[in-house]
């Protein structure tokens, strides 16, 4: 993929997770009270809506696409070499898919109602 | 060869309108001969006597002794360049990144390149828009100040990024895909994360800056390219010839 592609997920990744906590801070600790927003039911219910869910999961995704990219770009700047390139490359993009694999595990289990 | 560097002290006279690089000829020529540095025209024209003077990149020939206000200069080598010796840095690998941007114009019509019959014709907007970046001396005094360029040996660095800036906005260059192919890599334009400090220490007013800012405008743009460049015109002075 050309950096310029990755480039710009990186800045639209930005904008859309600074969109999305900032609905998500709305909902946790102003629309509910925050004490109450981290109740074990209540969390559930968030993930049993599927607006909520669905916002959740599009959160998980974009913040991790947005910090794992930028680790790549912190260590590619950090050291270079062909192999290092790719090591990082493929590392950050393995890492990536295998912390949404994990998060989304979260969010169906909860949704699906297994947990609770 | 010194393990380690270390600094060495001169005390020489200096009158109001002296130079740092007239400061080091008199080192130079009357207590330590055995010093270098690199200079030559001594008018900040060819960019030779670049090195830090009090912790910033400067050129030796255009700062004078009394706007550094105080007693001790401290003149380092630039950052970012492996040291020759004293002051004198390597510029090898600055050139050759220059020279790995295709600083020239690149043309298809290679006939009229051979045989000029006549101008290629550019607008005022047009010279405005890269003017600046003709300006450069490559002294390498913003590459010294890069923070990118001091982790990242395989960035180009902010004068070889300007300059590729400078051709692909030049009307009568038609090089614009394989430019652009040059600097959008995992070490290319994108690394550049707007410090700024190339565009403070450039003692040609040149702003690099944003010459890779608006690079990546152009890279953003992409297929977007401009793929012609400018037509030949009849040079009008033939006819006076």
């Amino acid at each position: 993929m050309r950096e310029s592609t990755l480039m710009r997920l990186q800045y639209a990744t930005a904008l859309l997770a600074l969109v999305l906590v900032a609905v998500h801070l709305l909902m946790q600790g102003v629309l509910v009270p925050y004490k109450e927003a981290l109740l074990f039911q209540r969390v559930l219910a968030v993930y049993r809506s599927a607006v909520d869910a669905s916002l959740l999961e599009l959160l998980l995704v974009v913040v991790l696409a947005h910090g794992f990219n930028g680790l790549r770009i912190i260590l590619l700047e950090w050291r270079q070499g062909a192999a290092w390139t790719r090591s990082v490359n493929w590392g950050t993009l393995g890492m990536t898919l295998a912390m949404i694999a994990y998060g989304t595990r979260t969010v169906v289990l909860a949704t699906t109602g297994a947990v609770g | 060869m010194e393990a380690r560097p270390s600094f060495q002290e001169y005390e020489v006279p200096s009158e109001e309108d002296s130079t740092v690089l007239e400061a080091l000829y008199l080192v130079k020529n009357r207590v330590d001969h055995g010093i270098a540095f690199r200079a030559s025209c001594r008018m900040s024209s060819c960019g030779s006597c670049g090195m830090k003077i009090n912790g910033r990149p400067r050129l030796a020939c255009e700062t004078r002794v009394s706007e550094l206000r105080g007693g001790a200069i401290t003149l380092q080598p630039m950052d970012n360049f492996l040291i020759v010796r004293d002051l004198v840095v390597d510029l090898e690998p600055f050139f050759s990144r220059h020279a790995a941007l295709m600083p020239g114009l690149e043309r298809k019509d290679t006939v009229e390149q051979e045989g000029p019959t006549g101008e290629y014709l550019m607008t005022q907007g047009q010279l405005d828009s890269l003017v600046q970046f003709t300006y450069c001396i490559k002294c390498g005094l913003c590459s010294s100040a890069c923070p990118t360029g001091a982790t990242d040996s395989k960035f180009p660095g902010p004068q070889a990024l300007a300059q590729e800036y400078r051709y692909l906005e030049d009307p009568r260059d038609e090089g614009a895909e394989k430019r652009l192919d040059l600097v959008d890599k995992d070490h290319g334009v994108w690394r550049c994360h707007f410090a700024g400090t190339c565009s403070a220490v450039c003692p040609k007013g040149v702003d690099p800056a944003l010459g890779i800012q608006l690079l990546k405008r152009h890279v953003m743009a992409g297929k977007r390219q401009r793929k012609e460049g400018s037509k030949v015109f009849p040079n009008p002075n033939k006819a006076l010839v």
